[in-house]
């Protein structure tokens, strides 16, 4: 009980296994993480500043990144930023530096004229019998960034009041 | 409620011209958009770290004979990191060709092939278009509203000519059509 008092230090530095099949362990997972997270806010640079989508994107990697340098250990990164293994952030910011690339390359941006979205909030009840989808709990930050992004567009007139649609 | 909070996110973070209808409900959250947009906006929802949409259920069509674009596609996605679903539904007519997003979601290749063959929308350089679900010589697009029920050519097995022929459909019994405004029996006197 004691030995392990004193290995407990020296044991989270080795991570066995992820658990999930086909996601190998990276053991310098924190200097991949902050490299990509580095990578990917040079990268969304090219987007334009008004984007949702870039607001968005620099803040939870720069949450994540600050978390990373602060930590040094993968398991307190892990439990401080609640998103699931080191190996799937790692997962999950190459495929955001992917997806930056193909939107720099489409370039979606701008709002065309005559937009019109009709955005319907449908209450309707259903009836209890019939099993709801009730997705689990969702990270912290996920709230923080909706927060930011809500904060951002109200300060701007947003284009499409939400609830009704806007005719031309 | 968490289908709140990931509508709201969507609907923030996705480039305004890809979106065209969104509905926000607790039968499911649905996405409109236009066919030009389809293979950004999943790969978009695939990639994106807030909205790992990784695993594409189900793509299936729909007829709607009184529109102009008479078909609509939809795609069932479902994000197994955040365990929400979401459809995102598109609308065709007959001419429209469809980009494939087999080189999104695998699983995509047949059930593109079924949208094909049962409504007669085809994607424009699909790896591996084919037939599924009909017969070899099978004419016509089955799920579409104007083939009727029992199909135009019946299938028998021709002893002189040693093979299966198909011919025209024979009924021997014309179709009945049921429509009971009660489920009593209909009393005319009341």
């Amino acid at each position: 009980m004691f030995l392990r008092a004193i290995a407990r230090p020296l044991m989270a530095g080795v991570k066995q296994t992820t658990g999930i099949v086909g996601l190998d362990v990276v053991p310098n997972a924190r200097e991949v993480l902050i490299s990509l997270y580095s990578k990917t806010l040079k990268e969304i640079q090219a987007v334009p500043p008004d984007e949702g989508y870039r607001k968005a994107v620099e803040s939870f990697t720069k949450h994540r990144l600050t978390v990373c340098r602060e930590e040094e250990d993968w398991e307190a990164i892990e439990k401080r930023l609640g998103c699931g293994q080191v190996e799937e952030l790692i997962e999950e910011a190459r495929d955001e530096l992917k997806l930056i690339e193909k939107m720099i390359e489409w370039d979606p941006w701008g709002v065309p004229d005559d937009y019109e979205c009709e955005v319907i909030e449908n209450d309707a009840p259903v009836p209890k019998h019939v099993p709801l989808h009730r997705p689990g709990p969702l990270p912290e930050e996920f709230y923080s960034t909706l927060e930011k992004l809500q904060l951002n567009s109200k300060e701007a007139p947003p284009a499409v009041t939400s609830g009704e649609s806007k005719a031309v | 409620m968490d289908n709140q909070f990931i509508f709201k996110y969507s609907w923030e973070t996705l480039p305004k011209k890809w979106v065209k209808k969104m509905e926000r409900s607790e039968h499911g959250n649905r996405l409109d958009t236009n066919s030009d947009y389809l293979f950004q906006l999943l790969c978009f929802l695939k990639l994106h770290t807030y909205t790992r949409v990784q695993v594409s259920i189900d793509i299936c069509g729909v007829d709607y004979p009184s529109r102009k674009r008479r078909f609509e596609v939809i795609y069932n996605l479902l994000s197994t990191r955040y365990n929400s679903r979401i459809r995102v539904q598109i609308s065709a007519d007959e001419v429209t060709r469809i980009s494939p997003v087999v080189s999104l979601f695998p699983s995509a290749g047949r059930w593109e092939r079924e949208v094909w063959d049962m409504f007669g929308v085809s994607s424009i350089n699909h790896p591996d278009l084919r037939r599924i679900s009909t017969d070899y010589g099978f004419e016509g697009h089955p799920l579409r509203k104007d083939l009727p029920l029992s199909g135009y050519v019946e299938v028998r097995y021709d002893d002189p000519e040693k093979r299966v022929v198909s011919e025209p459909i024979e009924m021997t019994q014309e179709f009945r059509y049921f429509d009971f405004a009660s489920p009593w029996e209909q009393r005319s006197d009341g």
